[in-house]
């Protein structure tokens, strides 16, 4: 694979993470296509994603330990895999928070500097 | 931490694809599944529903790339499957499985175990901070004979006070002490040693301070403890810190104990390790006559930077010529070389060889190893070959069955080397007690971690090379004519024939060599046993004593107690003789000086005369049972003030009056120019083995104790004791054994401080002397006999699969007629012809490598035509026994029934 195409990905990574936790933080345990129509609602349709790209970083969290999926049941009676956050998870949430928000306010400083 | 988790569950993920695909594919069709009934629910028509959610979804297939991409290691994914498809492929055939890695667990647990001697001996650094700056300092005294270089106290003095190579630099030596503030008196191993040499080793004290040079130059009686003496002597007390202990009954004050893994000297074995330290202290008559000429003392020194040892030695040459210029006269012939040696090679210096031996042994045994192993895998490729011809001609990449045929002998090979871990283990936890004390630093030989590194290093090593072969010859696989040959097994390629008998032949010939090593070794020791050693061994006991000063300061008090002890000891019932030597036969402990023989007029550049002397009271010859050649032994008369006497050896009667009458001749203690008086010769007795049977004979001269101050001249001291010290040897008509209790109860009556050390009888003593060359010989021998098993075990499955190979060709030939006895000759002549090139190609390397064994060997050439011919002779004969079952096997077969196969 050429690093051109994991280009977006990349960018996307750390963010796609935050949300889901979030996500998962404030709405409790929610199946992927939860997950996904919420991001959407979120953003406003404004970040186009096919619902599909959920699940590597599902995945990458399961395995770092900060979400664990189990198979349950929606209300029209359709099996899906829940996603909860664990206790791991809330902590690295609060981390992967004020990571974020000092990089946004480093990155708005230097760009209102520049202007 | 959660960077582990995940590395560890992207690495394990690699095993359970099966599981998580299937969980994968459940979640996507689930999700699809809740898009569709959402699509559904908006008004879609079922058909438009599934395309809907399949575009909402993405491209599943793509998505799942991604998410296999991000759960496991996918550059790994192939070699795991090549690993699985190994392991059920060996899965099926266990016999073939467990032979390969038993064998190869033979061979890595065998090197291994040796290499962590190796490790231990060799190449561990010392435990001294910066080691590499270590060096002893000593004197070449030339024209002598000693390999080990010493320095006189003078020596020591001067050293230290005008090089200047050196950041730290001190003496030492090894002295024997009575300790007798705790219980009984017992004898310590303790060394004294200059203040400096802590310093030099810079190495902390557990508790406490070291001495200082201040605290040695002004005598002060301090002594530090080492930790097992701290710990078993003093129970491990805190506050032996600051109280005195009594050491040859004088008070020394207590004020270090140094930490466990201290140790120095750093003497070959475990036994005898100094088990405290004082200060050195010389006393002033150590700087004068004979102690000037004794060179009893070690130097060790640690190189100032940038200081090479060369450059030291020139430095140290320069102050050793200055100590020649203020020689007495009395020893002016005598010359003097300085001589500086890394500590580290000086150390190992004495194992060198046997270790060089050892590896040369675990190469060979590995090696066969190898060839079992890479024949194991041919032959399994071979019976694999229509398999790899199906899968060639389906387009399977030649890299690919090259990758998976390394793959399944790196399997295998690592999984020998797990299991020769464990067998490595075992073998240490043995090795240690058996490995003989010549071997420095032994209780550092264990399994760690640059051990294992080398055992995993070598498994893999060896599945690369043993692969190689059988890999490329399975992807020269010709897929045309195998495919071809269609049923009929038939004969296969003759270029694997090739490979096979190289292998056998090869092996064959290593194993040869350790056995004609073995044998050697076998027929040395059964010549040491054969050497007469000059003395009685049965019915002897000995004990050492030395009387410390502080009691004895006199000469009459000294010889009182001997006087006292020898009376008493004749009179206990069972002892036949008694008697005192300052040495002991087979202990390997008698010192040489240099002597002057009347009338001897010495060659140019022939060097020193130098003999071995022994002081004798009571009826040691006796007791010993020395046997008298000519002439009479010493007598009561034989005093201070009588007739100096000396009775010789032959040796060096033989060596100074050959074809004369040596009684009446006179010989004397020094050079030439040294003023002693003449001893003369009153008798002449059989040459007695000092150390081991297999070390050389030595010029031998004995006197009695009595006129040793006399015979020294100007190398006595003024006020010097002699019989202060000896062995004690008693000859008893009762086992030696039941003897020991009275024997000590009698020196006790005389002085019940005095500890004995060391009781033991003759036979002990013989065999500790015996026990380095045994162990060589053990050594080697279980080498040989692993090699031959081994070899035994290649052979043996090589012919087998060779028979089962032409199966179809021996029951052609017994359909037209030849006989069972012509099948079995045809198998056995094929055996018996690898058998014979192995076992010349053998003989060939064995004469090759023949100097490094010559060390080793004892009255035996390393060409014994003897031990030649009986290895080779085995190894063929062993050769055939193996090729015997395959053979008769080959000779039943029913040809009707192997025609019909296939």
């Amino acid at each position: 694979m050429s690093s051109k195409e994991n280009e977006p990905i990349q960018l996307l990574q750390g963010t796609l993470d935050l949300i889901v936790l979030r996500t998962l933080d404030s709405m409790g345990s929610q199946h992927a296509y939860q997950i996904a129509t919420r991001l959407q609602q979120v953003s406003d349709r404004l970040l186009n994603l096919n619902q599909g790209t959920l699940y590597p970083a599902l995945v990458r969290l399961e395995q770092y330990g900060w979400i664990k999926g189990t198979w349950g049941k929606t209300e029209n009676n359709r099996e899906a895999k829940y996603y909860a956050i664990t206790r791991a998870g809330q902590k690295a949430l609060g981390e992967e928070t004020q990571r974020w928000r000092r990089m946004a306010g480093l990155v708005e400083k230097l760009l209102v500097e520049e202007s | 931490m959660r960077y582990l988790r995940r590395i560890f569950l992207r690495f394990f993920s690699l095993f359970a694809n099966s599981k998580a695909e299937a969980e994968l594919d459940r979640e996507i069709a689930a999700h699809l599944q809740l898009l569709e009934d959402d699509f559904l629910d908006r008004g879609m028509t079922p058909e438009e529903a599934r395309r809907a959610a399949r575009c909402t979804y993405g491209g599943v297939e793509q998505m799942k790339q991604l998410h296999r991409n991000e759960r496991a290691y996918q550059g790994l994914a192939t070699t795991v499957m090549d690993v699985q498809y190994t392991l059920r492929q060996l899965r099926k055939s266990p016999g073939f499985t467990l032979t390969a890695i038993l064998m190869l667990a033979f061979g890595i647990g065998a090197t291994t175990a040796v290499f962590s001697i190796v490790e231990g001996v060799l190449l561990r650094p010392l435990p001294f901070a910066d080691p590499n700056r270590l060096v002893v300092l000593g004197d070449d005294l030339v024209g002598s004979h000693w390999d080990q270089s010493s320095v006189t106290a003078p020596d020591i003095r001067n050293y230290m006070r005008d090089t200047h190579s050196f950041l730290h630099l001190g003496g030492y030596q090894r002295i024997g002490l009575e300790l007798s503030s705790t219980g009984d008196p017992v004898h310590v191993d303790a060394t004294r040693m200059s203040g400096e040499v802590f310093p030099t080793l810079a190495i902390a004290p557990l508790m406490g301070h070291w001495f200082t040079q201040r605290e040695d130059d002004q005598h002060q009686l301090v002594a530090v403890l080492s930790y097992g003496m701290w710990r078993e002597r003093f129970h491990g007390d805190e506050k032996i810190l600051g109280t005195k202990i009594l050491l040859d009954r004088k008070p020394y004050l207590v004020i270090g104990v140094m930490p466990r893994d201290f140790e120095f000297p750093l003497v070959p074995g475990h036994v005898n390790n100094s088990e405290l330290w004082v200060p050195l202290s010389p006393r002033p008559e150590e700087f004068t006559a004979g102690y000037a000429a004794s060179w009893n003392s070690h130097m060790v020194g640690r190189l100032k930077p940038g200081i090479t040892p060369a450059q030291a030695q020139s430095d140290s040459q320069l102050v050793a010529e200055e100590t020649m210029r203020n020689y007495p006269g009395f020893m002016r012939s005598l010359r003097i070389r300085s001589e500086v040696k890394l500590l580290h090679e000086d150390t190992v210096a004495q194992a060198r060889p046997l270790v060089d031996t050892l590896l040369i042994a675990v190469t060979i045994v590995l090696l066969i190893a190898c060839a079992n192993l890479a024949g194991l895998l041919l032959v399994r490729s071979i019976r694999r070959r229509r398999e790899i011809a199906v899968r060639l001609a389906l387009g399977a990449r030649p890299a690919m069955l090259l990758r998976q045929a390394m793959v399944e002998s790196l399997v295998l090979s690592i999984a020998g080397g797990l299991v020769g871990l464990a067998f490595a283990a075992a073998c240490i936890r043995i090795g240690i007690s058996l490995l003989p004390e010549t071997l420095p630093r032994i209780h550092e030989i264990s399994l760690d971690w640059p051990v294992i590194a080398f055992a995993l290093g070598l498994a893999i090593l060896t599945g690369l090379v043993c692969g190689l072969a059988p890999a490329f010859a399975a992807i020269r696989t010709s897929v045309n004519e195998t495919l071809k040959e269609g049923g009929r097994t038939g004969t296969s390629g003759s270029g694997h024939g090739r490979l096979r008998s190289t292998l056998v032949v090869a092996e064959i010939a290593v194993a040869l060599v350790l056995l004609t090593a073995s044998g050697l070794l076998l027929r040395s020791f059964e010549k040491m046993r054969e050497v007469d050693l000059g003395f009685r061994v049965d019915h002897t006991l000995s004990a050492f004593y030395v009387l410390p000063q502080k009691r004895y300061a006199t000469q009459s008090a000294i010889d009182n107690f001997t006087d006292t002890l020898l009376r008493n000891l004749r009179q206990l019932p069972g002892v036949k003789a008694a008697g005192i030597s300052s040495s002991l036969p087979a202990a390997g402990d008698g010192g040489e000086l240099a002597i002057t023989v009347e009338g001897h007029v010495p060659q140019k550049d022939a060097g020193l005369n130098m003999a071995a002397v022994s002081l004798m009271q009571g009826d040691p010859f006796q007791a010993l049972g020395v046997r008298l050649l000519q002439g009479r032994l010493f007598t009561e008369s034989d005093k201070a003030d009588s007739q100096l006497v000396a009775i010789v050896n032959r040796k060096l009667a033989e060596h100074f009056w050959p074809g004369q009458d040596p009684i009446g001749k006179r010989l004397r203690r020094g050079m030439p120019e040294t003023p002693t008086p003449w001893l003369t010769v009153v008798g002449i007795v059989d040459d007695v083995k000092l150390g081991s049977p297999d070390d050389a004979t030595v010029e031998q001269f004995y006197q009695p104790v009595t006129q040793l101050t006399t015979s020294e001249g100007a190398f006595a001291s003024a006020g010097e004791l002699s019989a202060t010290y000896g062995y004690i040897v008693l000859h008893t008509d009762t086992p030696p054994e039941q003897l020991e209790n009275s024997f000590r109860a009698a020196v006790r009556t005389i002085d019940p401080q005095l500890p004995l050390i060391q009781m033991q009888t003759m036979e002990h003593v013989i065999a500790d002397s015996e026990a380095p060359r045994l162990f060589n010989t053990v050594l080697i021998s279980a080498f040989a006999m692993i090699a031959l098993l081994l070899a035994v075990l290649g052979i043996y499955s090589v012919i087998a699969f060779s028979v089962a190979l032409r199966e179809q060709e021996m029951a052609i030939r017994m359909a037209l007629g030849c006989q069972r006895q012509g099948v079995l000759h045809l198998v056995l002549t094929s055996a018996a012809k690898l058998g014979a090139i192995g076992c010349l190609l053998g003989l060939l390397i064995a004469a090759v490598l023949s100097h490094l064994l010559r060390s080793f060997l004892f009255g035996v050439s390393p060409f014994d035509p003897l031990v030649l011919m009986l290895s080779a002779a085995a190894m063929l004969s062993f050769a055939l026994a193996a090729s015997v079952l395959p053979a008769t096997r080959a000779a039943k077969i029913n040809p009707i029934i192997a025609l019909r196969g296939d």
